[in-house]
């Protein structure tokens, strides 16, 4: 094998052609039925990256915790607190008050897991639950406002030069996390720390900031998605982030994220969230019913887990 | 004993093994008698590892033959190999950390009641078992984590005993052992001769190979060189031999100028330093240019030293002085980067010294991130820069910095994580037994680094298990026992009988 591909990037590119097989079988398909393409226009996949925003912004995150090893469980209700409180104090405080929902419960989060040393699987999901009993608090003697501000509205749903903002967000934030793996100390740190904790401290690196660290990024991502959804929606609700977590670690894990850590890349990160976002579509409109998306959907992540485990074993 | 004693009781025949088209054994012809005590010698990488996981089932050949008493063998798995008598020691060890020493023993094959494990029959093997290896103080119940890495060993040794061996490999096996240990085994392996087992030894260390072999088989690259009796050949031809060319003496000289450690206030100095009921009490003095060994029989709190210095360890008493200023840093980053810097290469450099999944240049790095990064950023060129450099000082011979660190031999892996200290140009410069389960030629190379360290100006605490060690690369040996240092040696008062003597707390002041 000369052209052998490194551990790392099989998963990339296997889940790259994937996304191109989901986009040749939903043309086929509506070929077939209709005689037309809309699959391969610019129109849709533009549409489908705006509503493949959210999630990708909550994946980007959730990447970061798990290359430590550890994972983050508290992202709906992150998502869903800092939209509502956002919502709630309005105004032009709508947005910074999100990010300091966002950070404060990375700082929570992070300190539990690095400094209080419980596993981040229970501690997250703790403060999840603890932060959905905050929210149903705040609404249940009157009704805060919830509607969106203009800047969320236009985060969500203007575009510039025909793009929608959403992606240009996305974008950003994938810029920043890319900056942050590749080329700064505590991007290698985060690898280090989740290749072998205790070698990574017994080289110098303080490895609870850099768990701290991580579990910030990972809350203020959720609480930028949170701030986008209220936008696309125009309001924020209760349960309005419970729809992104499985698929953000799935989307990690498919892009070639190894889940115990150390191993990973961003790139297949956003190739995980393209084939989540595809994948779900095509299903819908070739008119699955509902059970049968879910059955493919299974079946689709964990036999392309399958190919990456089967393949790694034959390189090594 | 036996009248087969002249066929060969294993017999391999170009036996060859390919990894991803990179030779590990080619053609390799090689026999072992019963009844004989057969040490393999070989740098890193010769193929030893290689032999003796075919040997044991864990690996297939690709060509060859092997047989077994005369028999034509194929082991599948290693229980398939186990079945046949063939018993194996690896290198990296294999116990379960949260079983018992019982559990442990009998993992394998427990002993059944009903179809249930009987636990007191259980303890019962697994005392008699340490009874054989002389280690009646380890209790049968007690965890494996909780035990020291010398007797983790000697349960190894006791587990692979219970097999009942007809070949009985031992990769490595007395590498972490003490020497009181080191003799029972010693003793164990001669009672076994005389049964008519066969034992494959393997080890770096020569006069340990000396001592008890009586045959020697050498290797190569892959390839079997030769096999002698013991006593045909110096040490210095089979050391030829092993390396494929002539060395210089083992150890580099040592400047005969005694360094002015009285004048100069030395860089690291500690006092009464205590730590639970591991240090009592640690006085020891290193100054500039010196290389100060830590002695002593294993256990005694000589890792327990080097990681309260380090600043590993919490509730840490005692004053420590380093470069003139007191205190016990509060973390490893804090001892890094402190004026003073310090660096430890840790006892198991597969766990604690490197990152074994991330590339080498990933791993030289991990202890210079704060060095070499413009604000937040890294600066890629100088990255570039300080891992060739590491590379070309340590003389490390890789395809591709990118490539995993676990690609390299031990002695290679072992020169990152050394390089990636040497990175951060420290001042004090703690070695927990920096050779164990290296070859020859990376040792002696080991061994010029920290004397030219110490040339520049450097303190070096070394702790060592290994005597020889000591005596030819330190200028002074404090010798640890119970948690304190109990003997000071210096220069040419240091001895084989000095130290074992001081390490046993006999001639010395009453503790």
């Amino acid at each position: 094998m000369q052209l052998s591909l490194s551990a790392e990037n099989k998963p990339i590119v296997i889940s790259s052609l994937f996304v191109v097989a989901i986009l040749i079988a939903g043309t086929a398909y509506t070929l077939w039925t209709a005689g037309t393409a809309p699959l391969l226009s610019v129109g849709y996949l533009l549409q489908q990256l705006q509503t493949g925003s959210f999630l990708g912004i909550c994946a980007a995150g959730m990447m970061m915790v798990i290359l430590l090893g550890h994972i983050d469980l508290s992202i709906p209700w992150t998502l869903t607190a800092a939209a509502m409180t956002a919502t709630a104090v309005g105004g032009d405080m709508a947005l910074p008050t999100a990010l300091a929902v966002g950070l404060a419960v990375g700082l929570v989060n992070g300190i539990g897991v690095a400094y209080l040393r419980i596993p981040s699987m229970i501690f997250t999901l703790g403060v999840d639950t603890v932060l959905r009993g905050l929210m149903v608090a705040q609404t249940g003697g009157f009704a805060p406002q919830d509607t969106a501000t203009p800047l969320m509205l236009f985060l969500a749903k203007d575009r510039i030069l025909g793009i929608p903002v959403a992606i240009l967000v996305w974008a950003a934030v994938s810029l920043v996390i890319v900056t942050i793996l590749t080329r700064t100390g505590f991007g290698r740190s985060i690898y280090a720390t989740g290749s072998r904790e205790g070698a990574a401290y017994l080289s110098g690196i303080r490895t609870r900031r850099v768990i701290v660290g991580a579990f910030v990024i990972s809350s203020l991502c959720a609480s930028i998605a949170g701030v986008l959804l209220t936008g696309y929606s125009a309001k924020a609700y209760q349960g309005m982030g419970n729809a992104f977590l499985l698929p953000a670690i799935a989307a990690v894990v498919l892009g070639g994220t190894h889940i115990l850590g150390g191993k990973g890349r961003y790139v297949g990160t956003l190739i995980g969230v393209i084939l989540i976002v595809l994948l779900n579509s095509v299903l819908s409109i070739m008119q699955m019913p509902e059970a049968g998306r879910q059955i493919i959907y299974g079946t689709v992540i964990v036999s392309m887990l399958l190919v990456y485990g089967r393949n790694q074993r034959v390189t090594s | 004993m036996q009248a087969t004693s002249d066929t060969p009781i294993v017999e391999y025949q170009g036996i060859s093994r390919y990894f991803a088209g990179i030779r590990a054994l080619e053609g390799v012809h090689f026999a072992c008698r019963p009844g004989s005590i057969h040490g393999i010698l070989g740098e890193n990488g010769a193929g030893k590892s290689t032999l003796i996981k075919i040997m044991s089932g864990v690996l297939q050949p690709d060509a060859g033959t092997m047989r077994l008493a005369g028999r034509t063998v194929n082991f599948a798995t290693p229980k398939a190999a186990n079945a046949a008598g063939i018993v194996c020691m690896f290198q990296e060890l294999s116990l379960v950390p949260d079983l018992s020493v019982a559990d442990n023993i009998s993992i394998s094959d427990p002993p059944r009641r009903f179809g249930l494990i009987d636990r007191r029959a259980q303890v019962r093997r697994a005392e008699e078992l340490l009874a054989a290896v002389r280690c009646e103080e380890i209790d049968p119940r007690a965890l494996v984590r909780e035990l020291s890495l010398s007797r983790r060993q000697m349960v190894e040794i006791a587990k692979a005993l219970g097999r009942k061996p007809k070949v009985l490999i031992l990769d490595e096996a007395t590498s972490a052992l003490t020497s009181r240990d080191v003799e029972t085994v010693y003793g164990l392996l001669k009672d076994l001769k005389a049964k008519g087992v066969a034992s494959l030894f393997i080890s770096h260390r020569m006069h340990e190979v000396d001592a008890l072999c009586d045959t020697l088989s050498v290797f190569r690259n892959g390839r079997h060189i030769e096999t002698f009796a013991k006593g045909d050949k110096s040490e210095r031809e089979i050391v030829r031999l092993m390396i494929g060319r002539d060395v210089e003496a083992q150890f580099p000289p040592k400047p005969s100028r005694k360094p002015d450690a009285k004048t100069a206030e030395p860089l690291l100095g500690v006092r009464s330093l205590s730590w639970g009921k591991r240090l009592n009490g640690v006085d020891l003095d290193v100054g500039r240019g010196e290389i100060v060994g830590l002695g002593g029989l294993d256990g005694q709190g000589q890792k327990e030293l080097l990681l309260a210095l380090f600043g590993v360890l919490r509730d840490v008493d005692g004053d420590v002085t380093v470069g003139g200023r007191s205190g016990i840093p509060s973390s490893p980053a804090a001892a890094s980067s402190a004026a003073t810097r310090m660096a430890l290469v840790p006892e198991d450099r597969k766990t604690e010294g490197l990152m074994l999944g991330m590339s080498i240049a990933d791993n030289l790095l991990a202890a210079s991130y704060g060095r070499i990064s413009k604000g937040p950023f890294l600066d890629m060129a100088a990255a570039r820069r300080e891992i060739s450099d590491g590379l070309a000082k340590l003389q490390i011979k890789i395809g591709d910095a990118a490539d995993p660190v676990m690609t390299l031999s031990g002695g290679n892996q072992q020169k990152v994580v050394i390089a990636k200290w040497l990175m951060i140009d420290p001042d004090i410069i703690l070695l927990n037994d920096p050779t164990r389960g290296i070859d020859v030629g990376t040792k002696q190379e080991i061994y010029r680094l920290m004397r030219d360290l110490a040339n520049e100006g450097k303190a070096i605490l070394f702790y060592s298990s290994d005597y020889a060690e000591l005596i030819g690369c330190c200028d002074r040996v404090s010798v640890l026992y119970g948690g304190r240092v109990v003997s000071e040696q210096e220069g040419s008062e240091i001895t084989e009988e000095s130290l074992v003597a001081a390490s046993l707390n006999i001639g010395t002041e009453a503790a």
